[in-house]
């Protein structure tokens, strides 16, 4: 909302709030303004000097115009300033001698950033600029001529040698204030001036909004009937005749073009200029156009059809509130008016409608229409339903005082219910127990009434009478919020109470994923690895490059997305890390380590009936040279060490893995808790990452299912332990596990350890590999015979050869 | 003989003297005390001394002996010495090579924002609930004093899956899902990641945030400015100072916008603050009774506040993190600058 502080001294009494900051200029009292609004809740984001780019531009009347003598396209010109005459070179052709043009003096600094300074120009002094509407910075609305090709010459008789920002009211400043959902009322200038004057304990001054009505009856005009009081529970309705269709007086003009509103018409801007000062929504009719003089409010029928203003016709339907005459619709009620009744240059007759509507209704037909006007914008908000009068007659008493048109004599008011203050009683004791603080019951009845409500304190119970406007004061924290924005939030400052005095002691916890992700992170830190943050919102066909598919049964989609690159939710940690290198790898990063904690999600149907299942994935990858498929399954038996629970591992079916170079672990109820391997070649060759890139991803939530370790400590044995290494030929094919398996069953319980240390491939061993394990005997009885050892080696030779034709090498 | 044996003391004491190292020692030792040396000469020598002399000559030969051993020894110890420091002088390495310690890697700063917001509250005696983040409309909004077209919908720019399936634009849904559940006290924090449509160098469409909530008898909202200075102290420093501004949202009333004295200047007034020496952080308020009623809680016995924490450029201002973007790219350039 934007206040214009001219304006607002129709309301309130800048000088008083001057002497009381004790503030000579409207500079320093815009920055003291937007302070105190700012400290009660209405920050102010912007503060708008209007007429900063017109310092030291002022009104010359162009005495004499003469050739420059040295150059052919250059006139000098005499201009008077009132005191004294000035010389300025141009060479605009459409000045001419007894023209009023703004002149720009020495030191002016012009809105398209032109500085002035005089000077010599080809030897003739110029003590100056004629200016063009667009170097002032203002439009044809404004002021007409503004926006031709040449210098601004003004049809009005302005005094020359007056500032021009005086003429033409703009020596202005506007505070841009940002208004909260729950303040409709306050997107006025009356509701600003309200507040302001609560803070500053003044009154606000009074309008006279009285006019003076001609002979003729309204009800000859227009008449009205309101069939929805539900969806419309006001209309107001008031009319003039003889109208003549003008432009508005310049003041009024200004004061629109400063808070951005481009003026048009007299009666349009009426309109405009309610909407800003009282926050009522107008809308004005030929009343030509109404058939049968009637205007009907009423749900519209399906299928009825409306061209509006903006150019679009709309197809209405049973939901859709409407404003008809006897025969059609006329207005799409509180969003956009209808073509066939809008005012236009040959309009005689006008009709203002006044009117108050549901909010939610004009928020629905708004978003469905996908149309947003400024009275939309205000209606959906809420409006009181004292404003359609204030509304009414300011905007009768503005064609009075522009003169432009007969007023008709009544008003006419459709409403189901008086319009009276809202009743409210409150606790005083609920009061001090939300502020922590119990305040006077005078500075309370004082706030109050500052901000128009009339309160009696008796006992604990505060009986208020609150005022239209003010809807969203329903209950104790309502008025709590008013007592405590209006003393001021600086009470706190020097108070000082035990923390949580009187509530009950709690203990403090953590969230066992976030817990069991941090501590599992930690290994991955302590690994290399660093963690990423990506977008759980990924492109459409991400799961088509990981190899997944378009898991169209599966995948949860946005129907609302920003672009197609953020359109769906993940169903896989995969395409944030294998993305996340790519875009590393081409900026040319090396030996990248990555690891991020996410949720991925699920759809149990589409469409979605039902929230998705999001499951809490760890995953990692890396494309240092010095990772393997090994390496990942040390890091992944790492993080698996501290559950009680025998892992299988398999290849893995992740499509995005390679199928030869991957494995999976599942747990003891066969689910799968861990996936990690080498990224299948050609979904590496999608993301344009090395062909060497490994990843991994396990599954939080499964592992926190899984019972954790326990341990015993067992003595540790007296006994030598005793090495022996033993190399034997076997099948490409046959494993190492089913070999270390089979060793351990061999040792029995002298078993101590059993690694492999060298895979040795050679011409002659053919298809053959030759593997050479390191095998440690312990017992806890004795120490180990040269017979004992022997004994187990023959028996690990003699399986390992029944079972997989393995020989001693 | 007497003499013969005090000359050989005396020239060894001169000799020794002369001696610069090990093999000099080893020589002077056999000259003297090895198997053919003087003093074993002189030994040799006792058969030709009357019988009386003999053990008087005897025990000179062996203090003697003693004497000369004891003096290499001495010399012995200190050539050792010598040796060593000189072997461990040249055994001296360039210790400002390269370690052969493999890298660390590290938290994203946003996590380590949350960690830490996280551990200042447990300790605070709060418990971390997390939930949904494709939430129920109900949840996200309409539980929260936001029914649908209410115009504080606008506030927050909705990502829609159906019209009753959003992504959550706050993490204020896990309130509304543990008052539901559990009767006060409540005094829960709630990490985690939200999404608007949004999508500017300042704002991104994925963020994060933290929720906070207490609910009991008897909080106020001078509980929430003093709960609230204690953890932005434990943040920011001890300097740390707190104000409130009236603002609104529809889950708190009173609701306030929370401004902390800026930690880069210590509320001096620099670029960062806009010369202003505060920097607004969050939102929070006393919790709307209609909320409290609305999850079954009786809000005639029971208050409670709220607060809502954007991590995202609070982690900015903490790290002293340039551009937000900076933050989802992961440039590990990036990531290799926030340990």
């Amino acid at each position: 909302m934007k206040l214009s502080l001219n304006w607002l001294n129709d309301f309130v009494d800048l000088n008083e709030i001057k002497k009381i900051e004790n503030i000579n200029d409207n500079g320093t009292l815009a920055v003291k303004l937007a302070e105190k609004l700012t400290g009660v809740g209405f920050e102010v984001e912007e503060i708008i000097e209007t007429g900063k780019c017109l310092k030291n531009v002022v009104v010359g009347k162009i005495v004499k115009i003469e050739r420059h003598q040295d150059a052919e396209r250059l006139f000098v010109c005499q201009v008077n300033l009132g005191d004294r005459n000035v010389q300025i070179i141009t060479s605009a052709t459409n000045v001419f001698e007894g023209a009023t043009v703004p002149v720009a003096l020495d030191g002016a600094d012009l809105a398209n950033g032109i500085k002035i300074k005089s000077s010599k120009i080809r030897g003739v002094e110029s003590q100056g600029m004629f200016c063009s509407g667009e170097e002032l910075g203002i439009n044809d609305g404004l002021y007409e001529g503004a926006e031709i090709n040449g210098i601004l010459i003004f049809k009005d008789e302005f005094i020359p040698g007056t500032l021009v920002s005086k003429a033409l009211f703009l020596d202005d400043y506007v505070l841009d204030v940002s208004i909260t959902a729950n303040r409709p009322d306050a997107m006025s200038v009356i509701g600003l001036a309200r507040e302001i004057c609560a803070i500053y304990r003044l009154k606000i001054r009074e309008q006279d909004l009285s006019y003076n009505v001609g002979s003729e009856k309204i009800e000859n005009i227009v008449n009205v009937e309101n069939k929805d009081f539900q969806l419309c529970p006001r209309y107001m309705a008031g009319a003039v005749s003889e109208v003549k269709i003008e432009k508005s007086p310049l003041e009024i003009r200004s004061r629109l073009f400063v808070v951005g509103v481009h003026p048009i018409n007299n009666i349009v801007d009426i309109t405009n200029y309610v909407l800003f000062e009282y926050g009522q929504p107008m809308h004005a009719f030929d009343a030509n156009n109404i058939d049968g003089k009637k205007i009907i409010i009423r749900r519209a029928e399906k299928g009825e059809k409306i061209s509006a203003l903006n150019g679009s016709t709309y197809e209405l339907s049973n939901n859709n509130l409407v404003i008809a005459d006897e025969n059609k619709p006329l207005v799409i009620a509180g969003v956009i008016g209808g073509t066939n009744s809008c005012i236009n240059e040959n309009t005689k007759t006008v009709v203002f409608e006044s009117a108050s509507f549901e909010r939610s209704q004009i928020r629905k037909t708004s978003r469905g229409f996908g149309i947003r006007t400024d009275s939309s914008a205000r209606f959906e908000k809420g409006i009181d339903l004292l404003s359609q009068e204030l509304g009414l007659r300011r905007a009768l008493n503005l064609i009075e005082k522009f003169g432009a048109g007969k007023i008709a004599n009544g008003i006419l008011d459709k409403k189901e219910e008086e319009v009276k203050n809202l009743e409210v009683s409150v606790s005083k004791n609920k009061i001090d127990k939300i502020l922590g603080i119990s305040f006077d019951e005078k500075d309370i009845v004082e706030i109050l009434s500052s901000l128009g409500i009339e309160s009696k304190i008796n006992g604990d119970e505060i009986c208020l009478s609150i005022p239209p406007y003010r809807f969203d004061i329903e209950n104790d924290n309502d008025v709590a919020e008013e007592i405590i924005r209006m003393y001021g939030y600086g009470v706190y400052d020097n108070i000082s109470k035990p923390l949580f005095e009187g509530a009950s002691v709690m203990v403090g916890k953590h969230d066992p994923i976030l817990k069991l992700q941090r501590e599992l992170k930690q290994i991955l830190i302590c690994k290399g690895f660093y963690e990423i943050n990506s977008y759980s919102l990924v492109p459409s066909e991400a799961h088509i490059k990981l190899g997944l598919g378009n898991r169209s049964n599966e995948v949860v989609k946005i129907s609302n997305p920003i672009s197609d690159e953020l359109s769906v939710l993940r169903i896989s940690m995969a395409h944030s890390l294998l993305s996340n290198i790519s875009f590393n790898v081409k900026r040319n990063n090396k030996d990248i380590k990555i690891f991020e904690s996410g949720k991925t999600f699920h759809a149990k149907s589409v469409p979605l009936t039902e929230q998705p299942t999001e499951r809490n994935i760890l995953a990692f990858a890396s494309i240092d040279p010095a990772d393997d498929f090994y390496t990942f399954k040390g890091v992944i038996e790492n993080l698996l060490e501290r559950y009680n629970q025998k892992f299988i591992i398999d290849y893995s079916k992740k499509a995005f893995l390679h199928p030869g170079i991957s494995a999976d672990f599942t747990n003891e109820n066969g689910e799968v808790v861990a996936s990690f391997g080498k990224v299948n070649p050609v979904v590496a060759k999608e993301y344009e990452i090395p062909e060497n890139t490994y990843y991994a991803e396990v599954d939080c939530d499964k592992l926190l299912a899984l019972p954790l370790k326990t341990f015993k400590v067992k003595k540790i044995s007296k006994f030598p332990i005793v090495e022996r290494d033993l190399a034997i030929v076997v099948d490409e094919k046959v494993t190492v596990g089913s070999l270390e398996e089979i060793i351990k069953q061999c040792c029995g319980k002298n078993y101590n350890d059993v690694k492999l240390f060298d895979i040795y491939r050679s011409e002659q061993l053919g298809d053959k590999k030759s593997l050479a394990f390191r095998i440690k005997l312990l017992s806890d009885e004795k120490t180990l015979s040269e017979e004992d050892i022997n004994k187990v080696i023959d028996k690990i030779l003699r399986r390992t050869n029944e079972l997989y034709g393995a020989v001693l090498r | 003989m007497k003499n013969k044996i005090l000359e050989i003391k005396e020239n060894s004491q001169k000799e020794i003297k002369q001696i610069e190292n090990l093999e000099q020692l080893n020589l002077f030792r056999i000259k003297y005390t090895g198997k053919s040396g003087l003093l074993t000469e002189v030994m040799r020598g006792m058969r030709d001394v009357p019988k009386e002399e003999r053990p008087m000559l005897g025990s000179l030969v062996n203090e003697v002996r003693t004497f000369i051993e004891s003096e290499i020894e001495n010399l012995e110890t200190k050539f050792n010495e010598i040796e060593l420091n000189k072997k461990l002088a040249n055994e001296k390495i360039d210790i400002t090579a390269p370690s052969k310690n493999s890298e660390t890697g590290t938290f994203h700063p946003i996590q380590r924002t949350f960690n830490k917001l996280i551990d200042a509250c447990v300790e605070m005696g709060f418990e971390v609930v997390t939930g949904p983040e494709v939430e129920l409309d109900k949840y996200n909004f309409e539980m929260l004093n936001v029914p649908k077209d209410h115009p504080a919908r606008d506030m927050q720019d909705t990502f829609y899956i159906t019209e009753d399936i959003v992504l959550r634009t706050h993490t204020s849904p896990v309130q509304a899902r543990v008052m539901e559940k559990r009767q006060p006290p409540i005094k829960i924090i709630s990490p985690g990641r939200t999404y608007r449509v949004d999508n500017d160098a300042t704002h991104s469409p994925v963020f994060h945030q933290i929720e906070g909530l207490v609910v009991d008898k008897n909080i106020s909202l001078l509980d929430l400015k003093m709960m609230l200075t204690k953890l932005l102290k434990i943040l920011f420093g001890e300097n740390t100072k707190v104000r409130f501004r009236p603002s609104y949202f529809p889950f708190t009333e009173p609701s306030v916008e929370v401004d902390v004295s800026c930690p880069n200047c210590n509320g001096e007034g620099c670029n960062l603050c806009k010369k202003t020496g505060w920097m607004e952080l969050m939102g929070a308020g006393i919790v709307n009774p209609k909320v409290l009623e609305n999850c079954g809680i009786d809000p005639k016995e029971y208050s409670g506040f709220a607060f809502g924490q954007g991590i995202d450029r609070l982690t900015m201002v903490m790290d002293k993190i340039p551009d937000m973007r900076m933050m989802f790219e992961n440039d590990i350039r990036f990531l290799k600058q926030v340990k």
